[in-house]
């Protein structure tokens, strides 16, 4: 409570999850595209960034071009497009948890190469110090606050992608088809092209947010990007409401929040290493109990309840000569999601 | 444009559901296929729609052959299907649902999303403003005009039927295929939903094929009825001869009532 560059810091960290949570909403939330390899494409991003950019004559010089941080961090978000496709290629043949646990192996893979492909990397080693942007223009000290406005300001930025892909006809055609996709191709829709798009736009995201993890850690090894990442983002997505346009950011700053915020309150030692599982167990518990489509629902989103605020209307009566095909069909129970 | 069959088969392992089917569904007009259960109407359907394209024979739409292309692109050229189980886009509202059945290919794109004041935005934006108005008039037509804002999964199931019309009128087919459109609606309903199917399609000259198992529905409702039994064609005609061949109260109803 008492040091300010402390709730700075969880601050910082809470919106870069809130980030790659908006991201994960958009394909997941959206796209129906169960995505467990967030940390991959992170690392992806991560690496092209600080290779693109780093200055270090021990590497191999063919692929280091030493690039200033302006120009290597949007090739680097656009190279993790084209990871996002070598993987969306054969994955999305795949679908549900088949899918989920290709994208992990792919996560996990792209980690082995980090470590693997030394004379780029550095291996295990990776990288440290890394530079920062208006590292100059403030003493140490304070950086963490311009850190802080850096990543508020891509929260804002990413916050208007993803509320535009989900108010498009876009996000209405990727939700219908993540409801019954038999039925979308039925009509028409372009199905497994468009997840494919939708797959690499999101690797493109990620691999745009991944230098700003890098600023906040000041560093990289591979180590960085366990899957551990991947469930986080997923928690706050969960927690905060999958298929809301807000709930990644809702979602990410009650999770890092509750979870950071503990280092605060003395624990006995031989808890510490248990005490935050435990919290991010008992958030998903309570929510998941309480509020099952998390604190802002996709219900409450889209469709009827945003334009009548949150209420349910009760359902109108039907007339006219419909009204008999109706009534002797009965009552319908909920719809079992088919696709 | 007719849909041509012409020596369609389809085998499931050793399981031959269409064994050589060979049929001219007309442009205008309702089209019946009956059959009983397993004599492969929807196995038909789906080599038809691209769901399980067939291991012999060609399906030809207008002057393209179509069988083998996928089921989006089949959807494309203007066969538009239903599903028996009217399920919907779940958490879509009506409006939501009847808008993506008409949203271009290229506004269902990252691009398309954010294609603000380009010229393709600018058709997008045009494009759904006609398609919100053509949604409201289908919508009023079929009595889904109040529940415009509902959930589909909040619909009751006779109300996600017509949704079922709605959406795919809204995709503005060419021909229309019916999967089972009677199924679970009650004796004395199947009148009122005749009506509707042969308005609808009348109203806008579309050609529909409808598989069913209900004969008296389709009795009332087809021009042309093409029996199935065992993957074969048994029988075809309008449908008073159907009923009068003693074949096809064979098939369905049994020896002993056939020699009656």
């Amino acid at each position: 409570m008492t040091n300010p560059v402390f709730w700075v810091g969880v601050l910082t960290l809470a919106l870069i999850y809130a980030n790659l949570a908006m991201v994960l909403n958009v394909e997941s939330g959206w796209g129906g595209m169960w995505d467990l390899g967030i940390a991959g494409l992170l690392a992806s991003g991560a690496y092209f960034y600080v290779i693109l950019g780093v200055d270090d004559p021990e590497l191999d010089t063919r692929f280091v071009p030493g690039l200033p941080m302006w120009l290597a961090w949007p090739l680097a978000a656009l190279l993790t497009g084209l990871v996002a496709l070598a993987i969306a290629l054969p994955s999305l043949r795949l679908r549900r948890e088949y899918f989920l646990i290709t994208t992990l192996a792919f996560a996990e893979i792209i980690r082995q190469i980090a470590v693997i492909q030394a004379d780029l990397t550095r291996g295990t080693v990776g990288f440290s110090s890394l530079d920062r942007p208006f590292d100059t223009l403030v003493e140490a000290r304070s950086y963490n606050y311009v850190l802080l406005g850096v990543v508020a300001f891509a929260t804002l930025v990413m916050y208007a992608i993803t509320r535009r892909i989900g108010l498009s006809s876009y996000g209405r055609t990727l939700r219908a088809a993540r409801d019954n996709e038999a039925l979308a191709l039925a009509l028409g829709k372009r199905v497994n092209r468009m997840r494919i798009k939708t797959f690499v736009l999101a690797g493109v995201l990620i691999g745009a947010v991944a230098p700003l993890y890098l600023f906040y850690i000041r560093a990289i090894t591979p180590q960085l990007f366990a899957p551990g990442i991947t469930f986080t983002v997923w928690t706050a997505l969960v927690i905060g409401g999958l298929g809301s346009i807000r709930g990644g950011v809702v979602g990410a700053v009650v999770l890092i929040v509750f979870t950071q915020g503990v280092r605060l309150i003395e624990i006995d030692p031989q808890y510490v290493s248990s005490i935050e599982p435990f919290l991010v167990g008992l958030l998903l518990v309570l929510v998941l109990r309480f509020r099952p489509d998390g604190l802002i629902s996709e219900r409450s989103t889209f469709g009827a309840a945003r334009l009548r605020g949150r209420g349910r209307a009760p359902a109108p009566a039907t007339t006219g000569a419909v009204a008999a095909v109706n009534s002797a069909s009965g009552p319908a129970g909920p719809a079992a999601p088919t696709a | 444009m007719e849909l041509v069959l012409d020596g369609v088969r389809k085998a499931f392992g050793g399981v031959v559901a269409v064994a050589d089917v060979s049929a001219t569904i007309p442009q205008d007009g309702i089209t019946a296929l009956i059959g009983p259960n397993g004599a492969g109407k929807t196995t038909l359907f789906n080599a038809i729609t691209g769901f399980d394209p067939p291991d012999q024979g060609t399906i030809t739409f207008g002057e393209r052959r179509i069988d083998g292309l996928p089921p989006w692109r089949v959807a494309e050229l203007g066969l538009i299907r239903t599903f028996q189980t009217p399920v919907g886009f779940t958490t879509l509202t009506v409006r939501e649902s009847m808008l993506a059945a008409a949203t271009p290919w290229f506004m269902e794109t990252p691009r398309g999303a954010f294609a603000f004041r380009s010229g393709l935005g600018r058709t997008g934006r045009r494009l759904e403003q006609e398609a919100e108005i053509r949604a409201g008039e289908i919508a009023a037509e079929l009595g889904l005009g109040d529940l415009l804002d509902m959930r589909t999964d909040e619909l009751s199931a006779g109300d996600r039927k017509l949704l079922e019309f709605a959406r795919q009128l809204m995709a503005e087919p060419k021909m229309l295929l019916l999967d089972e459109p009677a199924a679970a609606v009650a004796p004395a309903n199947i009148d009122k939903l005749s009506q509707l199917v042969r308005r609808l399609c009348d109203d806008r000259g579309l050609g529909s094929l409808i598989i069913d198992h209900n004969l008296s529905f389709l009795m009332k409702i087809a021009d042309e009825v093409h029996v199935l039994d065992q993957g074969v064609l048994i029988a075809s005609g309008p449908p008073e001869q159907i009923a009068a061949d003693p074949e096809v109260m064979r098939v369905y109803l049994g020896e002993q009532a056939a020699k009656q």
